[in-house]
């Protein structure tokens, strides 16, 4: 072989050089983009175990709802009320309202404010429930009357009664964390 | 000494009198004047926040059980505690006021526009951080303020659209307030937004560096003349001297006006009278006025709009050629903020 014909082999014409260009920065770009990608990937899941090592695992206060008792039918008069506390925190108002004998006759409030979250307390002179927070009052079966809960069409939430065997109970959380 | 420096200077070559070069910026010279110095107080005052936290959590113990009496401890047994607290304390009130009338200054003097829109922005994160310190510090004492200002946070953002209930267990530990709460806002108070807060502050110091403070001129100032100072020693004494009569305030008030203790959290009664620090009296005020989401939504697009203000105030200036509408929207704003806080002061 002569010199000029190795030359040529080893040497490419200029738009093989090109290429080889192309090809290199080609090769960069593309263990640039994987290169990216594990970084991304790798942290990526670093993150996502952060979150969810911060998410709560268990639900610490959503504790299942069971039924519990509260009084005998015999010991709450129409138009008396008295205060439930279970023993998850939750506290109820309850109230009766007839003497039919049954769980219509009785209202069962929660006194958490729906707004956002307070407590709110009943004010006889007033005869609503009134949440110091942000001025929200309720009448006494809980509909909203004035406030941010008013303007948000908003009510104290209800809790389910049932009696049996001339007992009251109520469905409400069991255990309390706080 | 010269064998000292030597030794010192063959492994830390660095110039003395090149670092000084580099740094002593040139200060414009309407920062001669005293009260021109509203950028520097709460950096001051953080610093003051950041010795006596740390002094404060060598006592405090952030658990339900243990919270409020470490904080009585720390008030009425530890020695100098009361001291110590109330300085903290009136720290955080000055530094959200200084934060406060700093963004009214730099806004009225229309100095977060073009280049500056990119510090305007890390500013308001300033703000935000300040702001979220002030509630988490306060969500530490475990008196009734603590629990039910924690416990109507985290409902507001449950009612933010989609991630607010994820937002809030996240915040919370768990569905409600419970034993994991506490230490996660000592978490956010004492690590975690302190931390960011100190990269904010080094970015927002390093822009200010790097584009010039915003120059005025005053009336009164003569036309010729230099137009500038030397950082080091003039300004760096000024600062030093605010420094210093900012401690003998903060000492004077803690002294006069020293940090209470409310009563105990009760998670099931919300006490007859309950507020929020006075920093956040218009936001409390807005919730008053509009059901939860409207004013957790609306809130949250005022925030926005300040964020993005520059380049609103340049498209406005571009559309109507008219520089001072900034001012009005300005006043508008300030007299809606103060009006608010007074209201809701007074009421």
């Amino acid at each position: 072989m002569t010199s000029e014909a190795e030359k040529a082999e080893s040497c490419p014409v200029d738009g093989n050089r090109s290429d080889g260009k192309d090809r290199r920065s080609f090769i960069a770009r593309f263990s640039s983009l994987w290169m990216g990608l594990g970084l991304v990937s790798g942290y990526g899941y670093f993150a996502s175990i952060i979150l969810r090592f911060l998410y709560p695992s268990r639900q610490t206060n959503a504790k299942d709802k069971s039924w519990q008792f509260v009084t005998d039918l015999g010991s709450i008069k129409q138009g008396d009320s008295l205060t439930f506390i279970s023993p998850a925190g939750e506290k109820a108002v309850i109230t009766r309202m007839n003497m039919k004998g049954d769980a219509s006759d009785f209202i069962a409030l929660s006194s958490v404010c729906p707004h956002l979250g307070c407590q709110v307390h009943w004010e006889a002179n007033k005869n609503r429930y009134f949440c110091p927070c942000h001025g929200g009052a309720f009448d006494p079966s809980g509909k909203a009357t004035a406030g941010p809960p008013k303007a948000a069409g908003q009510s104290l939430p209800r809790f389910t009664l049932k009696v049996e065997n001339n007992l009251l109970y109520i469905r409400a959380k069991t255990k309390s964390l706080v | 000494m010269g064998v000292i420096g030597n030794w010192f200077k063959e492994r830390l070559p660095v110039s003395g009198v090149e670092l000084a070069e580099l740094t002593n910026e040139p200060v414009p010279n309407h920062m001669r004047r005293w009260w021109w110095c509203l950028g520097g107080t709460p950096a001051y005052l953080f610093v003051v926040q950041i010795v006596t936290g740390i002094l404060l959590a060598m006592y405090y113990q952030p658990a339900p059980e243990t919270a409020f009496e470490s904080v009585e401890r720390i008030t009425n047994e530890v020695n100098f505690g009361w001291y110590i607290r109330s300085v903290h304390k009136w720290a955080a009130t000055l530094m959200i006021a200084a934060v406060v009338l700093h963004q009214m200054r730099v806004y009225f003097t229309a100095a977060y526009r073009k280049p500056r829109e990119i510090n305007w922005m890390i500013g308001m994160c300033l703000l935000l951080c300040t702001l979220l310190l002030g509630f988490t510090g306060y969500s530490l004492v475990f008196e009734q303020l603590s629990y039910w200002g924690v416990t109507v946070a985290s409902n507001i953002c449950d009612t933010v659209p989609v991630v607010g209930g994820t937002i809030k267990q996240m915040l919370l530990g768990g569905e409600s307030y419970n034993e994991n709460t506490i230490s996660r806002f000592f978490i956010l108070h004492a690590a975690v937004l302190p931390t960011l807060m100190v990269m904010l502050i080094a970015l927002h110091i390093a822009i200010l560096r790097l584009q010039g403070i915003s120059e005025l001129q005053f009336e009164d100032e003569p036309e010729e003349g230099p137009k500038h100072f030397d950082f080091f020693p003039d300004h760096l004494y000024t600062e030093l001297i605010v420094g210093l009569v900012l401690m003998i305030l903060l000492s004077t008030l803690a002294t006069l006006y020293p940090a209470g203790i409310g009563t105990h959290a009760d998670p099931l009664t919300t006490p007859e009278h309950i507020k929020p620090e006075w920093f956040f009296y218009p936001s409390f005020l807005w919730l008053k006025w509009f059901p939860g989401t409207v004013a957790v939504l609306s809130s949250g697009f005022i925030v926005f709009v300040m964020f993005i203000w520059p380049f609103i105030d340049a498209m406005i200036v571009k559309a109507t050629k008219y520089k001072d509408f900034y001012v009005w929207v300005g006043i508008a704003g300030v007299l809606m903020l103060v009006g608010m806080t007074l209201w809701e002061a007074l009421h």
